[in-house]
């Protein structure tokens, strides 16, 4: 289920003005008194092309953002049926902390997070596990290793097209917590993972592509 | 309810105005448009006083509001001026002549038409609506130039207006023009 499909098109989502200060109607008569000679503008004309050029700005610095160009091509996904025990492994070898969670077709059902995993354990976050297994050894109930991946993901999952741009992965990051985006192929499989991550360095002015 | 966004509309929005400018912008424009007037007014009284020709219309009291009071306006530059002037002109004279009998009509279908030529042809500058309806109000001596009248006032009128906008404007530190010629 693609939750953000839409987000890219409407033009006044309310993430759009991340970067944008407000500008206030004395702030731009305060900036007009600063020009000499009479502008032949009003305050709202200003602000209206302000918002608009300010969003073509973002627009072309960061062009290069698309979810296809920075995701991660060689992520495994696991299966529904997979034991915990075996994902977690999985985790670890790949250097991730969630993984999506697909059908025979590659077509994503959920995304299974480090937080599902802590919560199939009986515990909150991975300090609270810590602090469980300092006092009791044996606080991993061994009969969860064997519940399936399916049980514990989360879905459904939210997931951004290949050529996802900086607004639609704002987006989509701002409505899930996850610390990955499931990234689809226009058939709808599974095309790769963008780590949350990655997405914030190709952010970084200094470090556009 | 939608009556209610309509009228609401007509409220305005708060802090519009733009604030007054400096005491010394507005002697520069006060000196701008006197030399520019005085050249229209001068060149008229010098060579088409007891003619059938003229120079001076009162349109270009609001062109050089603009020129010389909204600098940086794109309503007020080179290709605004002329252009706005020249088609607005060719509107009017049009309009006298083929709808003259019936006045009223004349007259709107003047300044409406030169509003959307103004516009098709980007040179909308707002004194040319008055040109046009100049032309079809007019004195008998409007009338009687026919399509001179889009040569003379018209495209003269406002070549003498720029010139002195051009030579003027870019005397004092804070003005440049124009923004743009075409």
């Amino acid at each position: 289920m693609n939750l953000n499909a839409c987000a890219a098109e409407d033009p006044l989502s309310p993430e759009d003005d991340l970067a944008e200060i407000e500008l206030t109607d004395a702030d731009i008569l305060e900036a007009m008194r600063e020009i000499p000679g009479y502008l032949d503008i009003t305050t709202m004309d200003f602000r209206a092309v302000y918002h608009l050029a300010h969003r073509h700005a973002l627009d072309r610095l960061f062009s290069g953002i698309t979810a296809g160009r920075l995701m991660r091509r060689e992520v495994r996904p696991l299966t529904p049926d997979i034991p915990l025990a075996e994902a977690i492994p999985s985790f670890v070898r790949q250097g991730l902390k969630s993984l999506p969670v697909v059908d025979g077709q590659r077509r994503p059902l959920g995304i299974l997070t480090e937080t599902d995993v802590l919560r199939g354990l009986g515990a909150d976050t991975f300090l609270a596990l810590m602090a469980r297994v300092i006092a009791d050894e044996k606080c991993i109930k061994s009969e969860q290793h064997h519940r399936p991946v399916g049980e514990l993901m989360t879905a459904p999952v939210v997931s951004v097209p290949l050529n996802a741009g900086l607004r639609a992965l704002l987006a989509a990051f701002a409505s899930h917590p996850g610390r990955a985006m499931p990234v689809l192929a226009a058939d709808g499989r599974l095309a790769g993972l963008l780590p949350r991550k990655v997405f914030l360095n190709a952010c970084h002015p200094d470090r556009r592509p | 309810m939608r009556l209610k966004g309509y009228l609401s509309k007509m409220r305005g929005s708060v802090h519009g105005s733009p604030p007054r400018v400096s005491l010394p912008e507005v002697l520069w424009s006060w000196s701008g448009a006197f030399l520019g007037i005085a050249a229209v007014a001068w060149l008229n009284q010098r060579f088409f006083a007891g003619t059938d020709l003229t120079l001076a219309i009162g349109s270009l009291g609001a062109s050089a509001v603009l020129v010389f009071g909204a600098v940086r306006s794109p309503l007020a530059q080179p290709r605004n001026l002329v252009g706005g002037h020249v088609l607005s002109a060719l509107v009017g004279v049009t309009c006298w002549q083929w709808l003259g009998g019936e006045p009223w009509l004349a007259q709107s279908v003047a300044v409406a038409t030169a509003i959307a030529l103004m516009h098709l042809t980007r040179t909308l500058h707002p004194p040319g609506g008055a040109t046009a309806l100049i032309a079809v109000i007019g004195s008998d001596q409007v009338h009687a130039m026919g399509y001179l009248f889009v040569l003379l006032p018209a495209t003269l009128g406002p070549l003498v207006l720029l010139a002195v906008a051009l030579l003027f404007n870019n005397l004092p530190a804070a003005r440049r023009y124009p923004e743009f010629w075409l």
